[in-house]
């Protein structure tokens, strides 16, 4: 299939807020004697605005957790600079606003998760009440009610996962940060960390998310950036980057034979190529939340799919 | 005890020159920093990209500084505490009780009374503590904090923390405060343990008998009119001899450092039907002495050095017996207002060495090793005719011998024997005495120490000496901690471990690590023979003895230069480095003395100095390298 790239818009998606700004940003890896090891960050130049979901994409090594870690500070830039909040981003003070999921559980394992969220509200300098009621509305929200008194060094890497969420979140930050939000989840768990990043959306913050789970980033992003060998290859919405302009799909119910023949003249008349007609496939994603709903709703029952044979129906 | 440091007389007079002192060394340390941090920036990123790097540094990390919160660094040091008690820290505990619970099988040399001679167990059973104790908390306080640094590194668990509003200076201060806290709560437990551990090993008593008491004769006007001596039973190894008036109360002689007292129980006939001895007493005390400066005369009587007797510890200074050397201690401040029952409770610890051995005269006489025969005198320093006559005494090995001297003292004069006053007559206007020490037996010697004689003005509290003894460890504990987080911000695990372990040797080892960087760069083979490492190594391959100078040839010459630099800089390092023996006041509560108070303070003020710039090299160490690799 053919794509076009859309025209990225000259003018930003929420007013002029520019949350994060790198200009020229680059990164070399050096050894101990100051060598050239890896270039893993060439020059990008990138704006991310207030209230957008933005994608970092690419494979494996092409620089996307660099530029996640250009932006916390973790690492220092070779050229260029960083600016989260109009300030450097090794700077401190900026951390106020900001939340970061990192891509492992890269929590303390001999605190349980409503030590682990009191450690991190004091780093904010939460008042004790304050820090009480956040640790129970995000111990809530993560469902973690039944295992807050358990280290984290018992907990499941989900489980390890959603506390790590809860604590980018104990600030209310107004931009959070995801390295590889959905990775090593189960669908559940994809659907249901997709189903939060949209919800702070909802609520106004800016959240910054790389993945290389492709399907993951299409249905949150609002505007995605595709890495390759740490360079910037395309930037702009999804639903531009990926509308296929040269072709038409047209979706119908209760066609018949004579019906589906009328419309392939039609389509012969006007010098038009008819590429495929046949029944459009759901996602296996929809397909295993329908089955696992199903089975919550009706626990004991066979799927959908058995009993119709069982009656003598046909599949699909 | 051995007291080759200085105390000042106040605090306060010290102070101030102590902080410029330390004022002076910070800076110079900060430039040569500053220095070699931008020479290495230069050559990686050249001169103006390295000066705009070391002035963002410097500028982030003084406003950092200004916006630190305590409830950060009490979040981070929470954090310390509760990983070091999840690490199961507290096994520590576990381990040192059981070497108190085994110790007493070990601490005691020997079970003959007449080997044991002049043993101290005090001594030995405080030192024991103390020195297990030091060992004990060094280790875990060096493994603790030179690692959990590198962990949360190498973990990444720092990522989560560093992404929080949270200067690096606050990570470096919770931990030294964590890793403190755990420090303190464990040397809490152990010195509680410990005193407890002291006390009860070396509580005893002696049974006495009217079987093991002989008359005494009978001279009128004496102590022993109607007295009786004997001997105690044996326990703890030793025994004592005991001179009872003829009430039948007394004390015993001092074995082992004490001694007990005894009264008799009579019943209702006034008979005396049995003898209590009580516990012992002054083993576990805290002396607070008045020392006096020591001046020695020679064989000819001027103004001398001592003899050395062959001993390569040049501490002390031996007087030979026999002759005009002599030891003269000048004392100041004494007042009859200082000794209001009129006395001055003199205390010497001398050492005796004897040119021959055998039997002498009252050698060996009940168990007592009777000793060298000696004199003091004691002479006011303005008319060194005005003296009071000879004093005599046998001096004990390394035995304190305790002396009253009677405010009333008898003087030699042309017209025969007359009174003195001590006071009024021996003692200066402005408060001085000399103290003439002699050896009177021939071909014998007396070794003495400045600190060997003093006049003890009152005892302190045991209890809360013991408790300034564990203070010591605490402070060196506080600055290991200190060295080994600073060194964790840019070092890995291991290499934090060994360099902190490198920085206490060489802590406690100052002097003889000074002497042989100073022998290398002075080229002082009498100081310390072989050279440095350069010229070591060639001596090894070359098979040369130390002792000989190598052949001066350009190579060596080269070698030499070289190992003078690096012998420089190594010697400025330990210059700037603490010295652990100054934290330490184990000696003066084994030796059972009191630590001034001026020391504690001193302590605290010095360890303050470190940790503070420990803490802000730390701050700087971490803010200039990257958490993420």
């Amino acid at each position: 299939m053919a794509t076009q790239v859309a025209p990225v818009p000259t003018t930003p998606a929420v007013g002029d807020n520019v949350v994060v700004e790198t200009r020229n940003l680059s990164k070399i890896y050096r050894d101990f004697w100051g060598r050239q090891k890896v270039r893993a960050l060439k020059p990008l130049d990138l704006s991310i605005y207030r209230g957008e979901i933005f994608g970092l994409l690419g494979p494996n090594g092409s620089g996307k957790t660099t530029t996640i870690k250009l932006l916390l500070g973790l690492l220092f830039p070779t050229t260029g600079q960083a600016l989260v909040f109009g300030r450097d981003a090794t700077d401190v003070a900026k951390n106020e606003r900001l939340g970061f999921l990192p891509e492992e559980s890269y929590l303390y394992r001999f605190l349980n998760a409503e030590e682990t969220l009191d450690f991190y509200g004091r780093l904010f300098n939460m008042p004790s009440s304050v820090r009480r009621q956040r640790t129970a509305e995000l111990i809530d929200m993560v469902g973690l009610n039944w295992a807050k008194r358990r280290q984290l060094r018992e907990y499941s890497k989900g489980m390890a996962r959603r506390i790590g969420l809860a604590q980018a979140l104990i600030n209310d930050p107004e931009l959070i940060l995801l390295d590889e939000p959905t990775s090593g989840l189960d669908p559940i768990g994809t659907r249901e960390m997709k189903d939060l990043i949209l919800k702070l959306k909802a609520e106004g913050k800016t959240v910054v998310m790389c993945s290389h789970l492709l399907a993951d980033v299409q249905d949150v992003c609002d505007r995605i950036a595709i890495l390759h060998q740490g360079e910037l290859k395309e930037l702009g919405r999804v639903d531009s980057l990926l509308r296929m302009r040269d072709l038409t799909q047209i979706r119908a119910s209760g066609l018949n034979d004579e019906a589906k023949a009328e419309i392939r003249a039609v389509i012969e008349r006007h010098h038009g190529t008819l590429n495929s007609m046949d029944n459009p496939t759901t996602t296996l994603e929809e397909l295993f939340l329908s089955i696992v709903r199903d089975s919550e709703a009706r626990p004991g029952r066979r799927g959908k799919f058995e009993e119709d044979a069982k009656g003598g129906k046909t599949g699909g | 005890m051995v007291r080759d440091f200085v105390i000042p007389s106040s605090y306060w007079l010290w102070l101030p020159e102590a902080v410029l002192h330390y004022l002076l060394v910070v800076a110079l340390v900060s430039v040569a920093g500053l220095v070699f941090a931008f020479l290495i920036a230069a050559v990686r990123h050249g001169p103006m990209r390295a000066g705009d790097m070391i002035y963002r540094v410097m500028a982030s990390v003084g406003s950092d500084l200004l916006r630190f919160s305590p409830r950060r660094v009490f979040a981070l040091a929470r954090l310390a505490v509760q990983e070091s008690m999840r690490r199961r820290v507290w096994v520590a505990l576990v381990v040192f009780g059981f070497v108190l619970l085994f110790a007493g099988w070990f601490l005691t040399p020997s079970s003959d009374p007449k080997e044991l001679g002049n043993f101290d167990p005090g001594k030995l059973y405080i030192n024991f503590v103390l020195t297990a104790t030091t060992y004990l908390v060094m280790l875990l306080a060096i493994f603790l904090s030179a690692m959990s640094l590198p962990t949360d590194l190498k973990n990444r668990t720092i990522y989560t923390i560093v992404t929080k509003p949270v200067r690096t200076g606050e990570i470096v201060l919770g931990r030294i405060l964590g890793f403190t806290v755990i420090g303190t709560v464990l040397l809490c437990v152990m010195g509680a343990a410990s005193y407890v551990f002291v006390n009860r090993s070396l509580d005893h008593t002696h049974e006495l008998t009217t079987a093991d008491l002989t008359d005494l004769p009978r001279d009128p006007g004496t102590i022993s009119a109607g007295g009786k001596e004997g001997f105690t039973s044996i326990d703890h190894n030793h025994r004592h001899h005991v001179v009872l008036d003829a009430e039948g109360n007394g004390v015993t002689d001092v074995q082992q450092g004490h001694f007990h007292r005894v009264h008799a129980v009579k019943n209702s006939a006034g008979e005396v039907e049995s003898y209590v001895v009580g516990p012992p007493e002054e083993q576990l005390v805290a002396r607070v002495p008045i020392y006096g400066s020591l001046r020695i005369l020679d064989r000819s009587g001027k103004q001398g050095e001592g003899i050395n007797i062959g001993k390569e510890w040049t501490y002390r200074k031996y007087l030979d017996g026999g002759t005009p050397m002599a030891a003269i201690w000048t004392f100041t401040g004494i007042t009859p207002e200082r000794f209001p029952d009129g006395k001055l409770p003199l205390e010497m610890l001398l050492r005796v060495f004897r040119t021959y051995k055998g039997k002498i005269a009252d050698e060996k006489k009940n168990n007592r090793v009777v000793g060298i025969l000696s004199s003091i005198e004691l002479v006011n320093p303005e008319q060194p005719s005005m003296k009071s006559t000879a004093i005599i005494f046998t001096a004990k090995d390394q035995v304190i011998d305790k002396h009253y001297i009677p405010r009333k003292l008898e003087r030699n004069t042309d017209k025969g024997v007359e009174t003195v006053d001590l006071f009024d007559d021996l003692v200066t206007k402005d408060g001085r005495l000399d103290l003439v020490l002699r050896c009177l037996e021939p071909s014998q010697y007396v070794g003495v120490a400045e600190a060997d004689v003093y006049l003890k003005s009152s005892n302190g509290s045991y209890p809360f000496n013991f408790a300034k003894g564990y203070f010591g460890i605490w402070m060196q504990m506080v600055l290991v901690v200190g060295f080994g987080v600073m060194l964790s911000t840019f070092l890995s695990g291991p290499v934090a471990i060994l360099a902190t372990m490198g920085i206490l040797i060489m802590g406690f080892f100052t002097k003889d690590v000074t002497d042989l960087f100073t022998a290398v760069i002075e080229h002082n083979y009498k100081l310390v023979p072989g050279g440095g490492p350069i010229e070591s190594f060639i001596r090894l391959v070359e098979q040369q003895n130390i002792t000989l100078e190598l052949p001066p040839t350009f190579g060596i010459h080269l070698a030499q230069f070289f190992d003078k630099i690096l012998m420089s800089f190594m010697r400025a390092i330990v210059e700037v480095l603490p010295n652990f023996n100054d934290y330490s006041n184990v000696q003066f509560v084994a030796d059972g003395f009191d630590v001034p108070i001026v020391r504690i303070l001193q302590q605290a003020t010095l360890g303050l100095g470190f940790v503070v710039a420990l803490f802000v090299a730390g701050h700087v160490f971490l803010r200039m390298r990257e958490v993420a690799k």
